[in-house]
């Protein structure tokens, strides 16, 4: 009896049986459900810099897609960024127009400008492309200032109306902030699924075949950049709602960089989990260790390294932890 | 329109990489019902030809037409509009998708579905990726792949992963179908899956060409074959006349003076 028992395969324990329904729209739906109740747990501060955590994942999210769809990295995205979050400034500020009209006018922007920077650099590729994005981020606070009768110059602009007049303005910038990360999440998700999103895939991999089979590789490269401009764009709109004010110093060439690791930590990826990492790392990092005075960059460092490694030896120790689990 | 208003065309096709001449002004005439073979050493210029008439290369002198419509000058996207469709001598499959939409690649020209589609759950979006995810099913199938669909080319051994790659090529009905050595590194039996598919796609509108080294199949399927070598043709005609052709016979078996 005993050793039919010991052959006999041992039924799936509750832990398995919950990974097994873990797929990624389930996580997705979890996911969404405990954030749409935090803020009932968590204070007023921390629901705002959610809202801003939130942004920067959109932001993460448009670096990423550079990388999968493009194979190529930006850091310059501040660009997009101040383009959508000015948008959103300058209509609230100068005309009291809100969201509802602003946010599509910074995604036209964002795709336009990215399409307008991808073609003269449609045949660059690695380093050479990174660095022409540099200039972009370079060149955004300067523009800013030198605009300052729109932009507000160092003062900024402050956003202030609301999406939904008469709702909770606090309430407002963490839930709409949130619903702008779900509704990119899902247009990157169709993406993927669509003959467009498989062109591209195509033809980041394998140029030639895409040619050979209708897709333009020039197509591919300045759709890319237009649909990553356009979700930069977004982001911005996003921070600016969120964040409440619009400043150059939001938009310099570290808050590109601090995209860009963003998109590293999540390793490129594009799903909800994975982008709200990248950007709980933008958001959270630098604030939890602002009380750390000149230790900050050190400190800064090792968590970045500390994520790296995480990720890496991820497939390793979840593999151990299943051979443990089935042993035992 | 008849075989001979359907073929794919070249007059005079030369190339050169430098100061080496990779083809010396070739003429061909790759005709629609038929599977012509085009066969040659190592570095006899298949590839180079074929890249030509894709338009993968721009050759320095001639002239390439399908139907009588020109196409020098024509980008590869443009001429596989017109349905000139290729398979790679090394596999150029897309890792981040699956095999099913690595083949529904092959059906990408003919897609109507926009932008707004591509982002948002529209029905007419659906409706494309789920008529392609057929034909390419159907398209696997006839090649003897009928339950890798949801797998990743990388889980699969070489020579399925060719075969995915015939299908993507063979999935949007083509009307040239250009296989660059279709049959590398297939087995026995995958060789004959490939060899029934491809002789039940010949159709009086499809031109089909083929670049192989394996010589049984070129014998058993092609109705013509070129023989090339050092950029210039040494023999043009059938099957049998080429096996008997001495010129061939030295090329692959060597001469007297050789030993």
């Amino acid at each position: 009896m005993s050793d039919q028992v010991s052959h006999m395969p041992s039924p799936p324990s509750a832990l398995s049986r919950l990974s097994g329904l873990a797929t990624p729209g389930v996580t997705a739906v979890v996911l969404v459900t405990l954030l749409l109740f935090l803020p009932a747990l968590l204070g007023g501060s921390w629901t705002f810099t959610l809202g801003l955590c939130f942004a920067n994942s959109i932001g993460v999210l448009a670096v990423s897609l550079l990388v999968r769809y493009g194979g190529e990295v930006s850091i310059g995205h501040t660009f997009f960024t101040a383009l959508g979050a000015y948008s959103v400034g300058v209509l609230d500020t100068r005309y009291g127009i809100s969201l509802w009209a602003s946010v599509p006018l910074a995604l036209v922007l964002g795709v336009a400008f990215g399409l307008l920077f991808a073609w003269p650099s449609r045949n660059l590729h690695g380093i050479y492309l990174a660095v022409t994005t540099l200039a972009l981020a370079l060149a955004v606070p300067e523009m800013i200032n030198n605009f300052d009768g729109l932009t507000g110059g160092y003062e900024g602009l402050y956003v202030a109306t609301p999406f939904l007049p008469g709702v909770d303005m606090g309430a407002q910038r963490y839930y709409v902030a949130l619903a702008m990360l779900v509704l990119v999440c899902f247009a990157v998700a169709r993406l993927r699924l669509s003959r467009q999103g498989m062109a591209l895939l195509l033809a980041k991999t394998h140029p030639a075949a895409a040619d050979a089979f209708g897709t333009r590789r020039v197509w591919a490269r300045i759709s890319v950049m237009g649909i990553s401009g356009g979700v930069g764009a977004l982001c911005g709109a996003t921070l600016a709602f969120s964040g409440s004010t619009v400043s150059p110093g939001g938009f310099t060439f570290w808050q590109a960089i601090f995209l860009l690791v963003g998109s590293v930590v999540s390793f490129y990826g594009l799903s909800l989990p994975r982008v709200l990492i990248g950007g709980a790392f933008v958001t959270l990092v630098p604030q939890l260790l602002s009380a750390s005075g000149a230790w900050i960059p050190v400190l800064y460092g090792l968590a970045l390294l500390g994520m790296i490694l995480i990720g890496h030896y991820m497939p390793r120790i979840r593999k151990a932890l299943n051979r443990n689990r089935e042993t035992g | 329109m008849d075989q001979m208003t359907n073929a794919l065309r070249g007059e005079g096709i030369a190339l050169s990489f430098g100061g080496i001449k990779v083809l010396k002004g070739l003429d061909v005439d790759f005709r629609a019902g038929e599977i012509t073979g085009l066969i040659g050493p190592n570095g006899a210029g298949k590839t180079s030809l074929f890249n030509c008439l894709t338009g993968a290369y721009s050759p320095q002198k001639g002239t390439i037409s399908y139907a009588g419509q020109p196409l020098n000058g024509l980008p590869p996207a443009a001429r596989a509009a017109r349905g000139i469709v290729r398979s790679f001598q090394h596999v150029a499959l897309c890792p981040d998708l699956t095999v099913r939409e690595n083949v529904m690649m092959g059906l990408a020209r003919t897609g109507t579905a926009g932008w707004l589609s591509a982002f948002l759950p529209l029905p007419r979006g659906r409706q494309e990726r789920s008529d392609m995810a057929r034909a390419a099913d159907a398209a696997l199938a006839d090649l003897g792949l009928p339950d890798v669909g949801d797998r990743h080319p990388g889980e699969l051994p070489p020579g399925m992963q060719r075969l995915v790659e015939i299908a993507r090529a063979v999935v949007g009905k083509p009307s040239v179908l250009m296989l660059d050595e279709p049959a590398a590194g297939l087995n026995n039996a995958e060789t004959q899956d490939l060899t029934a598919a491809l002789r039940k796609l010949v159709s009086p509108d499809l031109v089909m060409v083929v670049v192989e080294h394996d010589m049984d199949l070129v014998m058993s399927i092609c109705d013509r074959i070129y023989v090339l070598n050092f950029g210039e043709f040494v023999a043009v005609g059938s099957p049998a006349e080429v096996r008997s052709n001495p010129d061939v016979i030295r090329i692959y078996l060597g001469s007297d003076e050789d030993e």
